[in-house]
């Protein structure tokens, strides 16, 4: 999957490719705004995703999904699904897509690489929660990697679900959300129930977890420096 | 392994003297209550107008006393740094300095110009002492309420710093205290080095002590000379 | 070259380590570090995040030392730490220790590849550069960082919780395999690994006036 953002002559964001194959759609739904949809239940164990954005300079684009992505395993032993966002980013790219929700047996991978050219902004925001009602929880691993100018200015990888290092009782919340965003800096460090916000150069990181999404959105609001309104529009 | 790193060849040029000058780092130490941090002040009182000093607090717990020097040292806030000692305050002033050191050396690098540095220990025992790694010459503070017996009793702070400090002095009648007793134990065990027999209370300046420590900056001085 | 890495990963070793509990502190105020089973615990989640991290930016300093640029190579490798490590309390806990190894390994074992290495660097790259100046391997630089990473927070537990000192040795000899496993995985590769509970902890930490430890 592939989208490019372009800035016209008269400033406006154009989206000169748009495209997309297999289990993803990506529709226009803004003049600088596509919406992700699943052409199939999943992703299903062994699905293996790669999409690719660029946002050129002087250019917006917002990358959302319609639904939540209920992440099931294969029959028998399940292989892993992977989701690779690869994003070159010199103009502003929001990254807000629905929920993933990892049900019991599945194991999803989830790969952010980022650059950024100088001036180049970026937003993105996940949220994930393992299990659906009453179900045991899925596993599910995070890699965010962000570079400016090919330094790296995060790198860090987060695993949830039975079996994954660090998700041992008594902390080993069903939700997680996370925001990483390079739109301006935020030396201080916020922290709250659950919830703590940590400076990047020219950005900031917050991550917080719960039992339930809700709780866990609720969290990460709390410690985000944004407005409330627009954080909800973010994450809704 | 590189040739260099054979212990044949190990010789250690690190001894204060050769520490290319730098302040005269002087260690503050002795039992909890000994009046230590009243001490310290004291002398910042007292020295803080002619030379250029600060001081390292190693409380075991809080920053409570570098906050009580604030208030009584006359002392800005750069000038006093506090290092957490992970319960264990006499392995962050013997065992292992690392703590102490960075905070001294933060001193220096903030304060080019110093010429003192009081390094306060963590109220601790009577076996309790400082590195000569960390500091140049150590005072050892006992006080008189801890009863006469304290100088006989000796421990490597007692007998072997290289200033005895008894405090509280006007408190012996009230302890049953005998500093005749207390004086004579010290020289005992202390051989040539000095004990000097003070109250903070009826000599707030430190008097004594702050002269021993003027030789003291005196001595490294002409050690460090060019 | 067993005596070397013995040395490093000696809890005696005069670098400052004692003075911090790697979260240790904070985990028992939050209320999720009280007893062995509990301890153990959180050893494993340390070991599996930062103890993998650290082992493998250790590993890769120990092989930055016989870069062609060195300086290059460790300045690098302290950017990647830096990204691995967001938490401010974290990365001050890293490079105060960091510092307090070149302190006591320049010293043990001069070498060029000592000056390479930024300002206050990181721990694990003072330890990487610490094993190759002593003539260990990248294996072994890893190996002693993921030891380290909960050596020290156990004897943190032991001291705040006043526990059986052989309760906790025996905690931490029984992660010995656990050890072996996250410094083998981690030797070749370099994780990103990382607990936002440690995180917030560290902040939560740095932010009290009232602790025993550094970090």
């Amino acid at each position: 999957m592939e989208v490019v953002a372009r800035c016209d002559a008269r400033g406006r964001t154009t989206l000169p490719i748009v495209r997309a194959s297999g289990q993803l759609a990506v529709r226009r739904t803004g003049a600088a705004s596509v919406h992700l949809v699943a052409t199939a239940f999943g992703p299903l164990g062994g699905d293996d995703v790669e999409i690719r954005l660029v946002v050129e300079a002087g250019a917006r684009l917002s990358v959302h999904s319609v639904a939540a992505a209920v992440v099931l395993p294969a029959r028998g032993e399940s292989p892993p699904s992977w989701q690779l966002v690869r994003a070159e980013v010199a103009g502003v790219l929001q990254l807000a897509p629905e929920p993933t929700v990892v049900t019991a047996r599945a194991d999803h991978r989830a790969e952010l690489h980022a650059q950024l050219a100088d001036g180049g902004e970026l937003t993105a925001t996940e949220q994930v929660l393992l299990g659906r009602v009453g179900e045991e929880p899925g596993r599910w691993t995070g890699t965010t990697r962000v570079e400016r100018d090919g330094r790296p200015l995060v790198h860090t990888t987060v695993g949830l679900g039975p079996g994954a290092p660090a998700w041992l009782p008594p902390v080993a919340p069903r939700a997680y959300v996370s925001t990483v965003s390079t739109g301006g800096g935020q030396r201080e460090v916020a922290t709250g129930v659950d919830a703590v916000r940590l400076p990047l150069p020219g950005g900031w990181v917050g991550t917080a977890w719960g039992d339930e999404l809700h709780d866990a959105v609720t969290r990460l609001a709390s410690v985000s420096p944004r407005p409330v309104d627009e954080l909800a529009e973010v994450t809704r | 392994m590189p040739p260099d790193h054979r212990i044949d060849d190990y010789v250690d040029p690190y001894t204060p003297e050769h520490r290319n000058g730098g302040p005269l780092r002087v260690g503050l130490g002795g039992p909890v209550g000994s009046g230590k941090t009243a001490l310290a002040a004291a002398l910042c009182r007292t020295l803080g107008a002619e030379y250029d000093l600060a001081v390292v607090t190693n409380d075991i717990y809080t920053t409570e006393d570098a906050d009580f020097l604030r208030r009584n040292a006359v002392l800005p806030d750069d000038r006093i740094e506090a290092v957490q000692t992970g319960c264990c305050p006499h392995t962050a002033i013997r065992d292992d300095i690392t703590a102490n050191l960075d905070a001294v050396e933060l001193l220096e690098s903030r304060h080019p110009g110093l010429e003192l540095v009081f390094v306060e220990s963590g109220g601790d025992n009577l076996t309790a002492s400082f590195s000569y790694g960390l500091v140049d010459v150590q005072v050892f503070v006992v006080d008189v309420a801890g009863g006469d017996k304290v100088p006989r009793k000796g421990g490597p702070g007692v007998t072997a710093s290289d200033l005895l400090v008894v405090n509280k002095t006007d408190l012996a009648p009230l302890v049953g205290a005998d500093l005749g007793v207390m004086r004579r134990d010290s020289d005992a065990v202390r051989g040539d080095r000095p004990t000097l027999l003070i109250s903070l209370r009826e000599d707030p300046a430190a008097t004594e002590v702050a002269e021993w420590v003027r030789e003291q900056v005196r001595a490294r001085a002409l050690q460090t000379a060019p | 070259m067993t005596a070397a890495l013995l040395t490093l990963a000696d809890s005696r070793l005069p670098a400052g380590g004692h003075t911090h509990s790697g979260g240790v502190e904070q985990a028992i105020a939050a209320g999720v570090l009280a007893d062995p089973g509990s301890l153990a615990v959180f050893l494993r989640r340390r070991l599996a995040t930062s103890g993998a991290v650290a082992a493998g930016l250790a590993a890769a300093a120990c092989r930055a030392v016989d870069d062609a640029d060195p300086v290059a190579a460790l300045g690098a490798l302290d950017a990647e730490a830096d990204a691995r490590t967001p938490s401010p309390a974290l990365r001050a806990a890293s490079r105060q220790q960091g510092r307090g190894l070149v302190r006591v390994g320049s010293r043990a074992w001069p070498h060029p590849a000592w000056a390479a290495l930024p300002a206050q660097p990181h721990h694990p790259l003072a330890l990487g550069v610490a094993a190759a100046t002593g003539g260990l391997t990248p294996r072994d630089a890893a190996h002693a960082a993921a030891y380290l990473s909960i050596s020290g927070p156990a004897t943190a537990a032991q001291r705040l919780l006043a526990m059986d000192p052989i309760t906790v040795a025996a905690v931490t000899a029984r992660l010995a395999p656990e050890v072996d496993e996250v410094a083998d995985a981690s030797a070749e590769d370099l994780p990103a690994a990382t607990d936002p509970l440690l995180d917030l902890l560290a902040e939560l930490h740095a932010a009290r006036n009232d602790r025993f430890f550094a970090s």
